[in-house]
């Protein structure tokens, strides 16, 4: 009951609250399908409850805001019920469809006593962004922007945005320590730590996109990862700014977030993606496999080309050689056997020039002594015939013939008009001399 | 003529000198001279003929055992 102080009716503030208790109750004496959104769960381990706070946006700012609670006995079926329909547990930073009633109690103050929540509307919800945003990147034209980046032959460096706690990125590093050790590759990786869900993951993704793409020179690809979750958890991976963002990124960026039901919009806006963060590292080591198979294939064929190579030019010089041994054998050969025929020829040719002079020198030698001879025999008897010419000639051998020679004062007389009569001439005959004295001496008759 | 002819000038005067004796072109004043002269020339073209020969012989020969040791290294 009110009690009176200076003429004033005091209440208590739990009279206070009890009236408003009541009235509400009666006022709202029925529980109500409500939406809003969930920026908190505000769940407490010890006892169980939740007190969630519920909100309603408009353009991003806070229009309505109300406090919740939700009984562990609710909790428990209403995560059980998430459990089944999205595969995980309730949530802060998701919409729901929510059962509750608006209680007033003295001790706690107005909360909407949420009695269930219908997981299909969260799910839908999700849906719906992602359809939203699919639209939009769409009708932007900038859907497969990051696709149509060409993956880089050999992803070695990488930068990774994810968070050093995640199993997922435990998972992803994993595999690359096995393929350094299985077959020598060598990645350089660079954790870029950023929140992995909920509307932090929408704050420190972007903010380690734009730290990358500062160094970006350093890094062939992105990659984002995080281990399994709740469909609830991928609800970020929806949101458009994020999608628009990684669409529009210069370098490839590749998922590996690990979805259960349909893609996010940002697996499908990225470059590559894979399920889980283990597949996506494995799709690394194929590129790598990809790139070191031919290599190794090209070291083997140039390996064995080379020598084949060699092979051939060696035996082709051994073929030149033999060839060439055999051309020259021929060659010297023929020309042994020529220069023998020549030498032959020479042989038989000098001793035929020898032979010939020698024949013509006793020729000459033969003529000189003949003619010679012929001429000394020949000129012999023409001395002969003179001398007996001249020995006919000789006057003694003349007078023996009869004729006489006569002389006048020991002249000889050869004409009649030397002598005159009385002159006394010797006459000169073969045998003896006459002296005479000249009768007359006259002219001679003709004869 | 203080040199002593070639083989072929040597031959060719001694072929002149034959035919002028055996056609009895020469006098004999000449004769013994002409005579002289070819018995002169024989012995030069003989000596020359004989000792071309020797030097012939001898080359073949070298060229023979040059050819001999030639084919020794073929082998």
């Amino acid at each position: 009951m009110p009690e009176l102080f200076e003429g004033k009716r005091i209440f208590t503030l739990l009279e206070v609250s009890q009236g408003i208790q009541a009235t509400i109750a009666k006022k709202f004496p029925d529980s109500y399908w409500i939406k809003a959104e969930m920026n908190k769960l505000g769940f407490y381990a010890q006892s169980g409850h939740c007190f969630p706070e519920l909100v309603e946006k408009k353009d991003g700012k806070i229009i309505a805001k109300i406090d919740a609670l939700i009984w562990n006995k609710d909790y428990l079926n209403i995560n059980q019920n998430f459990k089944t329909v999205l595969g995980d547990v309730l949530k802060d930073g998701i919409k729901i469809l929510f059962l509750a009633k608006v209680e007033y109690m003295p001790e706690f103050g107005l909360k909407l006593r949420i009695i269930d929540i219908d997981p299909a509307f969260t799910l839908g919800d999700f849906e719906k962004e992602r359809q939203e945003t699919i639209k939009r990147l769409q009708g932007e034209g900038i859907m497969n922007l990051n696709k149509s980046l060409m993956f880089p032959m050999l992803p070695k460096r990488i930068a990774i945005i994810s968070d050093r706690d995640s199993r997922g990125y435990q998972d992803f590093i994993n595999v690359f320590d096995a393929a350094k050790k299985a077959w020598g590759y060598e990645f350089f990786h660079m954790l870029f730590t950023a929140s992995l869900q909920g509307d932090k993951a929408l704050a420190t993704i972007p903010m380690q996109l734009d730290r990358i793409l500062r160094v970006k020179n350093h890094f062939d690809i992105v990659a984002i990862i995080r281990g399994g979750g709740g469909e609830l958890t991928f609800a970020c991976y929806n949101n458009y700014e994020l999608s628009k963002k990684i669409a529009k990124y210069p370098l490839p960026v590749v998922t590996g977030i690990g979805h259960v039901t349909n893609l996010t919009v940002v697996d499908m806006v990225a470059n590559q993606s894979s399920i889980t963060p283990t597949k996506l590292a494995e799709f690394f080591i194929q590129k790598f496999h990809n790139f070191s198979v031919p290599v190794n294939e090209a070291e083997d064929k140039i390996g064995e080309q080379a020598r084949r190579l060699i092979r051939d030019v060696k035996s082709k010089f051994e073929n030149e050689i033999k060839f060439f041994r055999s051309v020259t054998e021929n060659l010297l050969l023929k020309n042994n056997n020529m220069l023998r025929e020549n030498t032959q020829s020479v042989f038989q040719h000098s001793r035929f020039i020898f032979k010939t002079e020698k024949d013509n020198l006793a020729i000459s030698r033969a003529g000189i002594i003949k003619g010679s001879q012929a001429l000394c025999k020949a000129k012999k008897t023409e001395l002969a015939g003179i001398e007996k010419n001249i020995h006919n000639m000789s006057p003694k051998n003349v007078m023996k013939r009869g004729y006489s020679i006569t002389l006048l004062n020991g002249k000889s007389v050869t004409s009649f008009s030397k002598l005159k009569p009385g002159d006394t001439i010797q006459t000169v005959l073969h045998e003896g001399n006459v002296l005479s004295t000249v009768n007359s001496a006259t002219k001679p008759s003709e004869l | 003529m203080n040199e002593q002819p070639n083989y072929t000038d040597a031959f060719e005067e001694l072929q002149t000198i034959v035919t002028e004796i055996e056609q009895g072109e020469i006098s004999v004043d000449e004769l013994s001279e002409k005579v002289k002269r070819a018995s002169y020339l024989i012995k030069i073209c003989k000596s020359k003929l004989h000792s071309t020969e020797e030097d012939v012989n001898k080359i073949l020969k070298e060229l023979d055992s040059s050819n001999g040791q030639k084919s020794n290294l073929d082998n």
